[in-house]
């Protein structure tokens, strides 16, 4: 056991730290502000450095990958757009793609010249992705989709999508999907932002109606699809424990900020007993969630992909994350369901993920999304019961007819 | 980074599985539960072979000289197994006690004989007041000739009926701390004890009643009037020792519910495969997961004296204490009526992590520790004054 940062590591921190402080990003309220962040930051080499070099990344380490995070959440900027080509739909295609798909659109993703979504939930199918019923039907040297798809991240602003299609509908459930990258830019597909209970816009409904896509825009082969998606899934989890973990840390030091100037019945509320538990809680929580942070780089640093590990990383920091944000609203009492118009000295004083002006009332009702979205926490539990535990699983009723 | 043990630590961790699941199995925590000395001779002796005794004991001094990391491997298989008998009291209390006093000639008169399994020693810390700051210390010490005659009660002295040597926290002056550490054998003229009948019998306790015993001045073990600061050193191992404790009895249980998830049959199937068991069962394994995070954490922040060291003490005392009660009470739960009865071997577990909860400071007392260690940590940061008194350190 060694838990210090190896010297090269506090030589890459100060580096970035030092890059951070010199190269604030200026206002990022168009689209076209954002993607040029993007591309500052890849040009500094803070994107895709996972990625393999001959596609245009970094090769870098998963500390180093894990530092860069958390100094960008330390400095409170936003990361980069196109976060979902980046964690999870590029090294897709790196790894199942043509050279032909890899050529055409991964460096793309990078340079945030095109933006991705990921094209998966459906109305009827979300924890039970595998039912999902939008379909891509072959004709001549094209497929033809129709369907509808919901709870689209970047939505909005996609050039493309990656989309799961069933192609088999006489295959059982799991076997009759494939995957296709489909361009965004055509009559057949429309995008309706979803107005979430945040009042905010992070997602899309997309309805497709005889939409098309080439046939070599076909991921892997016909009725891989679901399977392609489980190791896509797998992306979806780990490089930012540290990241989360100074979000938070930043986020409650604001809080204990703010507790000091805030009193009822003339009593500050950072001497009330009752506050100062729920406060020693969440410093105790966000501890627990660093050394576990800790111990899943320490995996990923040898070379380790966590499995099933990384469910039980996300279901700990979503709920977390619920609690907390629960805590704050019981400290700062009617003042947390501002939304506009809190004094500042009582203001939260950071920004979201995607750079836009946080607020306490925001954040708790955003710290709902995390246990439902990526797989919710029953979902979670399930897989840790059955494939961490290995206790039995229970009978479904899709499974009588299907293989898997 | 490197979170995994060293080859050196997974070897001594094997080890000493093997060991107590030999020797410290249900049957045999069973018979030591129903005898009144609470421990086996033969196995403290097997023990002391393979240097448990003497494992954060200095080389210089009999021992291994290994580090907390290391304590917390053996404390965690130790709570696995429901070891009963006077280690953590001799080891961690007593000998840490001794260690951190710093002074040669003491730790040469104690320490060999503890880190052979000769001496079996404990700390009587605790009185009426229920304090672990030395405001809690009544217990008197008055100077008389050469020596000091030591009047009063302590309260949940572990082991203190198996002792040879007690080290007894005194009051010997007024002020901040005001405390003095006395080595006092415990067949001394004067001393008499009450043992408590505890629901975990794998754990003994005594009030234990200081009637004017007298002791030499060569029993002052560390500085007069300044024995906290020992104390301190010894009260954060025992965080991080009792958390590795609750973290084994954990585990046991969590895994005993598992495998009884998957062989008992309700309604013609395992309950495993009910969500309601399957879920509190993998809630079980986060609580575990997080906890190993927070223990080995701790020691490792400890043995590096990193600066986090206290406030991962405080995390992982408060954070396992939490998690423990949360995963035994569940593992009850999820045996149903059979994990109510005492011949089944689950509430061993249970009560074992259940006696280390109010020890070395609960929940409560860590999270508002390590709230103000936080506090303390933001204002240096920012150049304010400290503002937070009384810290530990």
């Amino acid at each position: 056991m060694d838990l210090n940062y190896a010297p090269e590591d506090e030589r890459f921190r100060s580096h970035v730290r030092q890059w951070f402080a010199e190269h604030p990003p200026g206002p990022l309220s168009s689209l076209q502000q954002k993607k040029d962040w993007q591309r500052q930051l890849y040009n500094a080499g803070f994107v895709g450095m996972g990625w393999p070099k001959e596609y245009g990344g970094q090769a870098a380490r998963p500390m180093e990958q894990a530092i860069v995070a958390e100094e960008m959440a330390r400095a409170d900027v936003p990361g980069a757009i196109n976060s979902l080509a980046l964690g999870l739909l590029g090294p897709t295609l790196i790894v199942h793609g043509t050279p032909d798909q890899k050529q055409r659109y991964v460096q793309r993703m990078l340079t945030a010249e095109d933006i991705w979504c990921q094209l998966y939930s459906e109305p009827d199918s979300g924890s039970d992705l595998a039912s999902l019923k939008t379909s891509a039907v072959r004709d001549g040297d094209r497929w033809i989709i129709n369907g509808q798809k919901v709870w689209t991240s970047l939505g909005p602003i996609a050039d493309y999508g990656m989309l799961l299609a069933r192609t088999d509908p006489k295959a059982p459930k799991h076997k009759g999907i494939s995957y296709f990258i489909l361009d965004m830019h055509q009559p057949g597909v429309e995008v309706r932002p979803l107005k979430q209970i945040t009042g905010s816009s992070e997602f899309a409904e997309i309805f497709f109606t005889n939409a098309t896509l080439p046939a070599e825009n076909i991921i892997g082969q016909e009725g891989q699809g679901w399977e392609l998606a489980q190791t896509t899934l797998g992306f979806e989890r780990g490089g930012s424990v540290l990241a989360r973990v100074t979000r938070h840390q930043a986020n409650m030091r604001r809080l204990i900020d703010v507790s000091r100037d805030l009193s009822r019945d003339s009593v500050s509320v950072l001497e009330d007993p009752v506050v100062r538990q729920k406060l020693g809680r969440m410093v105790v929580e966000v501890e627990v969630l660093r050394y576990a942070g800790f111990r899943i780089l320490s995996k990923l640093e040898q070379g380790k992909r966590p499995g099933s590990e990384s469910s039980v990383d996300k279901l700990y920091y979503s709920e977390l994350d619920k609690r907390h944000q629960e805590l704050v609203q019981d400290i700062l009492g009617p003042y947390g369901q501002i939304e506009q118009g809190l004094p500042t000295e009582l203001s939260l004083n950071s920004s979201t993920m995607r750079g836009d002006d946080s607020t306490w009332a925001w954040n708790f009702l955003w710290s709902r999304a995390g246990t439902i979205y990526a797989g919710s926490s029953e979902i979670q539990k399930n897989i840790i019961g059955e494939r961490v535990l290995k206790l039995p699983r229970e009978p479904r009723a899709d499974r009588a007819s299907s293989s898997n | 980074m490197d979170f995994d043990f060293t080859q050196e630590q997974a070897m001594l961790r094997d080890l000493t599985r093997e060991f107590f699941s030999r020797e410290s199995t249900p049957k045999a925590v069973r018979s030591v539960m129903d005898d009144p000395r609470g421990f086996s001779d033969s196995t403290w002796q097997q023990m002391a072979e393979m240097g448990l005794q003497g494992l954060a004991i200095d080389a210089g001094y009999g021992g291994q000289g290994l580090g907390m990391i290391e304590q917390a491997i053996v404390l965690d298989e130790m709570g696995r197994a429901a070891y009963p008998g006077p280690y953590f009291a001799t080891t961690v209390l007593a000998a840490g006690a001794i260690a951190a006093s710093g002074q040669e000639n003491q730790m040469a008169r104690y320490l060999p004989d503890i880190a052979h399994g000769r001496t079996k020693a404990t700390l009587a810390l605790l009185e009426d007041r229920l304090s672990w700051t030395p405001s809690g210390v009544q217990l008197r010490a008055e100077k008389r000739g050469d020596g000091y005659v030591l009047s009063g009660v302590k309260r949940f002295v572990p082991f203190a009926h198996v002792a040879d040597l007690m080290l007894v926290v005194a009051r010997t002056a007024g002020g901040e701390d005001g405390t003095t550490v006395f080595a006092v054998p415990s067949d001394a003229a004067g001393l008499s004890q009450v043992q408590n009948v505890e629901m975990d019998r794998t754990n003994r306790t005594s009030t234990v009643t200081f009637g004017g015993v007298s002791v030499g001045s060569e029993a002052v073990v560390g500085e007069l009037d300044n024995g906290w600061r020992l104390i301190e050193a010894v009260l954060q191992r025992a965080a991080v020792g009792a958390a590795a404790e609750m973290l084994g009895a954990a585990r046991r249980c969590m895994e005993m519910s598992v495998d009884y998830a998957k062989m008992r049959q309700q309604f013609g199937q395992p309950i495993g495969m009910f969500q309601a068991i399957k879920h509190a069962c993998s809630e079980m394994l986060l609580e575990v997961e997080n906890a190993h995070a927070a223990t080995y954490y701790a020691a490792w922040a400890y043995d590096a004296a990193s600066p986090d060291a206290l406030l991962a003490a405080s995390a992982a005392k408060a954070y396992v204490g939490d998690a423990s009660r949360k995963v035994c009470g569940s593992s009850i739960q999820v045996h149903g009526g059979i994990g109510f009865t005492w011949e089944f071997d689950l509430h061993l577990y249970f009560k074992r992590a259940k006696h280390f909860e109010p020890l070395y400071g609960d929940a409560d007392f860590h999270r508002e520790r390590a709230l103000q260690l936080m506090l303390a940590r933001t204002e240096t940061r920012e150049g304010r004054p400290e503002a937070v008194p009384a810290l530990a350190s």
